[in-house]
């Protein structure tokens, strides 16, 4: 496998803003979740990843995609045609999932796999705030502790889940302190970065005007 | 005798399904004693099975990932009320796989779960349903099929190996 490609934030960015425009022009009839705020972060972790290891992400798996060696022409086109909630390439090993927290068992499986065929890649999962209190987290994180499994999860912090304020609901009313004073330093399974983000959930936070299907 | 002749046709179907070394058996009472779903499993090699905790979504969802690297999971839940509880890695995630990926993955796994006695015991409501129906209606890919009688279940469990082989998945309900 071919190095993975090194992005400066600037290109990320320029990136999502070709899509945004793609996108406010009423040409992706599919929401889009862009990325922004963590290109520095991201540009980070991914010097550690290699090639051949795998990455597991979300719903907001531009960046991501792009990060792990994704074409870039091919990533846009999959997004204009509809598909930026469902990104995969079995190529790079990317996969991706639109359910909160449906990639952390199946890169328990994965990781499994690899220890079992003695090989010596990774498998990084990325999730959000609100992914990070779910329960299936923290079962994941149990057994890949437990067997000693080559699995990471990286929780990207920005404090909200859509537009909820994910601390709140669990009662507390400051999610950085709780997740850096705790899950950071839980195990040595985690990773995590507190971030702003600088796109509305989804979308690109103005009217799109779409043309009514099948009127000329 | 009736028990015995049952047991004896689903051991056949698992050492069938054992004789191919991708198959690994995931699920509770793999390797311990405890659920009727342990008595067939006798001829299974101990380096085939994984016995997992309580967590049946994780279990569903550690099986795609096995699938996904070359492994032929049998997935394990010994009765289909347990099975109610892998819902989102079996709905959203093993049967949708394929089409969100347009067929970049295609996870083969076999769900072998059953439809728990109600003679001569009867465990309640919550350990003997049988939810076959309801979840036919949530599947795009994953095929059910019910094991109604004991010759069934060889020739049923070397039809759903055979489609984990061409990388779609099989729940296999024993309901007999």
């Amino acid at each position: 496998m071919k190095s993975l490609p090194t992005y400066t934030p600037g290109q990320l960015i320029a990136f999502e803003k070709e899509i945004e425009a793609v996108f406010l022009a009423g040409k992706i009839r599919a929401p889009v979740h862009f990325s922004g705020g963590n290109e520095q972060q991201l540009i980070d972790i991914f010097s550690d990843i290699k090639p051949e290891d795998w990455v597991l992400s979300t719903w907001r798996s531009h960046y991501h995609a792009l990060l792990k060696g994704v074409d870039p022409t091919w990533l846009r086109q999959e997004i204009i045609q509809g598909r930026s909630m469902y990104v995969h390439s079995k190529e790079h090993r990317f996969l991706t999932s639109s359910i909160a927290g449906g990639i952390l068992p199946i890169g328990l499986g994965l990781a499994q796999a690899l220890e079992w065929k003695n090989r010596p890649d990774h498998v990084w999962c990325f999730v959000g705030d609100m992914t990070a209190r779910m329960g299936i987290l923290h079962e994941c994180l149990s057994y890949a502790e437990g067997h000693g499994m080559p699995l990471t999860v990286v929780i990207e912090d920005n404090g909200l889940s859509t537009n909820t304020p994910t601390g709140k609901t669990w009662g507390s009313w400051d999610a950085a302190s709780v997740h850096e004073g705790r899950l950071k330093t839980i195990n040595t399974y985690i990773m995590y970065y507190r971030y702003e983000r600088t796109m509305p959930h989804v979308g690109a936070g103005q009217w799109v005007d779409f043309e009514p299907v099948g009127l000329v | 005798m009736k028990m015995l002749e049952k047991l004896s046709a689903l051991e056949d179907a698992m050492n069938m399904l054992s004789s191919n070394a991708r198959v690994i058996f995931v699920g509770q009472n793999v390797v311990y004693p405890g659920a009727a779903t342990f008595k067939a499993l006798a001829g299974v090699p101990e380096a085939q099975r994984v016995e997992f905790p309580v967590a049946e979504d994780m279990q569903m969802g550690f099986c795609i990932g096995l699938s996904l690297l070359g492994y032929i999971p049998v997935c394990i839940y010994p009765r289909f009320d347990f099975l109610v509880l892998a819902m989102n890695q079996l709905v959203n995630h093993l049967d949708k796989l394929r089409t969100a990926s347009q067929d970049a993955w295609k996870p083969g796994v076999i769900i072998r779960t059953r439809v728990g006695a109600k003679r001569p015991l009867d465990a309640g409501p919550q350990h003997t349903q049988d939810h076959t129906v309801a979840l036919c209606s949530m599947f795009q890919s994953v095929k059910v099929v019910s094991i109604y009688s004991d010759y069934q279940a060889f020739a049923t469990y070397s039809g759903a190996l055979d489609r984990a082989e061409r990388g779609y998945s099989s729940v296999v309900v024993e309901a007999m």
